[in-house]
């Protein structure tokens, strides 16, 4: 029995995920035993000085960003899929822009910069900034280029207000609100951990059950129809699945921009189709920002440099590189 | 028989049948019951409403007026799962997937089978390969669907609907954009399924097809349905010239003795060039000395 494309791509992406984690938390700036960073980083308490650097701040921080790159690829393989565009995704939508501006307004309007208390209203932001990108993208039933429009338009104005709410609030708060316009994996807590599972848990198992009638809508609304999926249906669940995805990871660590994009695209590029490939997709962002979260924090350390530059950084050569390679093969 | 009641002998039966985009109505009043374990074409000039009544038949398209009745059921009534249980449709131009095999095509035919976390059964694999051995894939199961002919293409997305194994098969213009030869390799298709007692019905454009492998023809014209029958009944000269405003003239068919139309005149001489070449001229002469 030889294993699929699908499944093996996932496999050697996973290991690749799997090795970028394990370097994260083994590690650092501070040199510990090997050992006690690998049983710090799953729990075991070893009474050194692992507990502390590995267990509460190497292992919280790096399982966040990489259970948030799963949760990006995710919502960008399902509106790639909807939008029958590769360049669909969650920061290019306005998504992740409406996220980032209803933390920020909430951040205005009660004072708090607590990320977990923003949560909620990044959550609800996208949502929000979902359903209005498809209500105005709306002209009997959801056409993906007037989606894509809207989106861009809708994320603009997202932007404007964020900037423009950044010199309303106090002072005091700009700097952690400033997080929300550029993402940041720093200080992530067990709590960021318990939330980013939880919203896999929750997100993936209904992307899955989406992935095969999203797979035949891909070949033409008349056709799926004819197979019994209902199009719109389809696409308004696969979109308000693919904001609250970007809404949960936004909520957690800001809007790291590109993964989203790149990673659902990487992992078409291995599996050799252009749907969607929804297990791929998510082991590849998980991979990728595990990997650019190992770099924004060591690369220059103790200088942190924001993830979302090495999600740029490692993600866009790749892709052009994929691209370069794929020419001549589609046509 | 009366057109305003479901026929208990027509599973599939279009009652009254108005269709709209918008405002603009496309299909009016249109009745007609599809002929079960045959090969019916719909036919008729651009824009006549064909494809649009094939898509209501499908429940695609939902009705302004009337009724599309499967089983004596208004389509629209029944769970969208369990028409594609019933019926399967070709559209216009499906996109394949890059990169996808002619088996993975044709397994796709067996969606309205599988829930979201059914496993793939013997059934569904079974329904595939009967699919592929119908439309003679079954050599180029894993050949790329990129790598196809027209013909074979077209023969792969049959298969589709076959595997999703309905009694009823609606396609739209399935021999659009083929070859001669390849077209009649999809109406030889068609022909042998509705043989087996399979209920086809396509939209053509191809009058000649209609005419030699159509069981029963329904010509159309501006949304209406002006005449219904035999080919031979249907395609009368002043029906067809009618339908399509061209004077056309009905000979039988050297082949087959089916009804075979032509245009009633030859090209037009007038509108060539002025200056033309000498070729050109004499070419035009010949044509003249042709005319009567």
């Amino acid at each position: 029995m030889t294993l699929s494309r699908p499944t093996w791509v996932s496999l050697i992406l996973a290991v690749i995920a799997l090795a970028a984690v394990s370097a994260a938390v083994t590690y650092g700036q501070t040199a510990l035993p090997w050992w006690d960073s690998v049983r710090s980083a799953v729990g075991i308490p070893t009474n050194s000085p692992a507990d502390f650097i590995v267990g509460q701040l190497r292992a919280p921080r790096t399982y966040t960003a990489t259970l948030v790159g799963a949760l990006l690829a995710g919502s960008g393989a399902l509106l790639q899929s909807v939008a029958r565009n590769p360049l669909a995704s969650p920061d290019l939508l306005g998504v992740t822009q409406g996220a980032a501006a209803a933390a920020v307004a909430a951040i205005w309007a009660f004072g708090t910069t607590s990320s977990l208390a923003l949560a909620p209203a990044a959550v609800t932001g996208a949502l929000l900034t979902s359903a209005l990108i498809v209500g105005v993208g709306w002209s009997r039933g959801i056409q993906p280029l007037r989606l894509i429009v809207a989106g861009i338009g809708i994320g603009f104005v997202a932007a404007s207000i964020t900037t423009y709410l950044l010199t309303a609030i106090p002072e005091r708060l700009v700097p952690q609100a400033y997080l929300w316009t550029i993402g940041s994996t720093n200080a992530r807590v067990w709590d960021h951990v318990a939330i980013a599972a939880g919203a896999i848990a929750a997100t993936v198992p209904v992307a899955l059950w989406l992935e095969r009638r999203l797979r035949v809508l891909e070949m033409g609304d008349d056709l799926a129809a004819g197979l019994g999926v209902r199009p719109v249906r389809l696409r308004l669940a696969a979109i308000a699945l693919g904001a609250l995805a970007a809404g949960l990871a936004a909520a957690l660590t800001g809007p790291i921009g590109f993964v989203a994009l790149v990673a659902p695209a990487i992992a078409r590029r291995l599996v050799r189709t252009e749907g969607i490939v929804l297990v791929p997709s998510i082991i590849a962002g998980a991979a990728l920002t595990a990997t650019a979260d190992l770099f924004a924090r060591e690369i220059f350390a103790p200088t942190q440099v924001p993830i979302g530059l090495f999600t740029a950084a490692i993600g866009a050569p790749y892709l052009l590189y994929l691209l370069r390679r794929a020419r001549g093969w589609n046509s | 028989m009366n057109d305003h009641h479901h026929s208990p002998e027509y599973r599939l039966e279009a009652t009254d049948l108005s269709l709209a985009y918008g405002a603009a109505r496309v299909v009016h009043d249109v009745s007609m019951p599809v002929p079960p374990a045959s090969l019916t074409a719909i036919i008729g000039p651009n824009g006549c409403g064909k494809s649009t009544l094939l898509r209501a038949l499908a429940r695609l398209h939902t009705p302004l007026e009337g009724r599309v009745i499967l089983d004596g059921t208004d389509i629209h009534r029944r769970p969208t799962k369990e028409v594609a249980r019933e019926l399967g449709l070709l559209p216009q131009a499906p996109i394949a997937p890059a990169g996808i095999t002619v088996r993975d095509l044709v397994a796709r035919g067996r969606t309205p089978y599988l829930g979201a976390f059914t496993p793939w059964t013997r059934a569904d694999a079974d329904a595939v390969e009967r699919a592929l051995k119908a439309t003679g894939l079954t050599g180029l199961a894993l050949r790329g669907v990129d790598s196809l002919s027209g013909g074979q293409r077209q023969r792969a997305w049959i298969a589709l609907a076959l595997a999703q194994d309905t009694e009823i098969l609606l396609l739209d213009e399935p021999t659009t954009y083929l070859d001669i030869a390849h077209q009649y390799e999809v109406m030889d298709l068609l022909h042998t399924l509705a043989a087996q007692g399979r209920t086809v019905v396509t939209v053509l454009h191809d009058l000649a097809q209609a005419a030699r492998y159509a069981d029963h023809v329904v010509l159309m014209s501006a949304g209406l349905v002006l005449a219904r029958g035999t080919p031979q009944e249907v395609l009368t000269e002043q029906r067809v010239s009618a339908a399509f405003g061209l004077p056309v003239t009905v000979v039988p068919d050297p082949v087959t003795g089916t009804p075979l139309v032509v245009p009633s005149r030859a090209p037009l001489a007038g509108l060539r060039a002025p200056e033309a070449s000498p070729e050109a001229s004499l070419d035009a002469h010949h044509r003249q000395e042709r005319t009567p």
